[in-house]
């Protein structure tokens, strides 16, 4: 990976690392408004997603030291925010993940049509009203960018399971986005 | 296969990040880390490293731009009085550099260690030059060159005695929490 991209934020880490109160809330601010988002399409809640958000810079600033800039900071801090937000719906142990691959959904090999004119708002909405599980394998997936791979880590499932949870997750959208088939 | 559904997200990604932290949320988190309180402008590090290459661009200087023919005898008193003031100002300097050394400096201090060997190697070269040529501007060169040092390891230890504190508190804060 480039090491210049990598490390475009090393000065202002830097400054962190030596107690520089400024170079703290310059790196909050660029970093705020993202993961609370993350955190907040994880935990549906405004307080929980507020809390998350606190704890996440907090551990991050107080663990530097451990930060080597292997990964972007923008990653290393959103796998922090991502694991608080999983801790706190987990706790509420609505939906648990089913482990197994005896409900395996397959991709559908068909063009999809959406009857209705796809909106940002409406997909929102849609992704919202998502069984945990499946909100946060999609969210996770077509929004933070992580790949099934990663989800596994994360989620501590199988690779299977999480192509399968998309797929239902997905489905279940289209579902609720009203969906056409063609061909 | 068409995924209309991945295109639009893909497409439209910004606007899915449209909730706001609240205002009062960095206090907070201020807060809770207890950061020292704001360093001045000129205190930083990165001023200094700066100044540091400030000076180094003006010893260069004052290779190529000597004008007046050099003065060969330098007024003993000012050349004693010099070389108590070097004496003392490397002392200081030594000391420092152990401390640091003590201190195992952490990865990432390739610019300071840099910028310091740099300003060694034109001591040395000033000091050459004040032995064949010697005059005030040299003299006031190397005189300056110690002071930056000085400066620029007092930073570096004050850097490193605040990220030790922070190690530390770490620890103990590990320790105390199950």
């Amino acid at each position: 990976m480039d090491q210049s991209f990598i490390n475009v934020h090393e000065e202002l880490i830097d400054r962190c690392r030596g107690g520089d109160r400024q170079a703290h809330y310059d790196l909050y601010k660029l970093y705020a408004k993202a993961m609370y988002n993350v955190g907040y399409r994880i935990t549906r809640s405004e307080e929980d997603a507020q809390d998350v958000l606190q704890e996440a810079f907090v551990n991050a600033f107080r663990n530097l030291a451990s930060y080597r800039g292997d990964a972007t900071f923008g990653a290393w801090l959103k796998r922090i925010v991502v694991n608080k937000a999983l801790n706190v719906i987990q706790k509420r142990k609505h939906d648990p993940i089913p482990d197994d691959d005896r409900w395996d959904v397959a991709e559908e090999d068909v063009t999809i049509d959406y009857a209705d004119e796809l909106t940002v708002d409406r997909v929102k909405r849609a992704i919202n009203d998502l069984p945990d599980g499946y909100r946060t394998v999609l969210s996770l997936y077509l929004l933070e960018g992580y790949d099934h791979q990663e989800i596994a880590e994360i989620m501590c499932i199988s690779e299977s399971t999480s192509k399968s949870q998309l797929n239902r997750a997905k489905n279940r959208l289209r579902e609720v986005l009203g969906e056409r088939k063609i061909s | 296969m068409k995924d209309r559904l991945e295109e639009f997200v893909k497409k439209n990604r910004a606007a899915f990040d449209d909730q706001e932290p609240p205002t009062g949320l960095w206090t907070n988190i201020e807060n809770d880390l207890k950061l020292a309180p704001r360093q001045s402008w000129w205190n930083t590090l990165a001023v200094w490293r700066a100044a540091a290459i400030l000076f180094m661009a003006l010893s260069v200087g004052l290779f190529f731009w000597r004008s007046a023919p050099p003065v060969k005898k330098v007024d003993r008193v000012a050349m004693r009085e010099f070389n108590d003031v070097e004496a003392f100002y490397t002392k200081q300097i030594s000391e420092k550099v152990e401390l640091i050394d003590d201190l195992k400096a952490p990865e990432g201090e390739e610019g300071f260690t840099q910028d310091f060997q740099q300003l060694e190697a034109m001591y040395q070269v000033l000091k050459e030059e004040m032995r064949t040529r010697p005059t005030q501007k040299v003299k006031d060169a190397l005189v300056l060159n110690l002071l930056v040092r000085i400066d620029l390891l007092n930073q570096q230890l004050h850097r490193l005695e605040q990220s030790d504190k922070a190690a530390a508190k770490k620890e103990a804060a590990k320790g105390s929490s199950v």
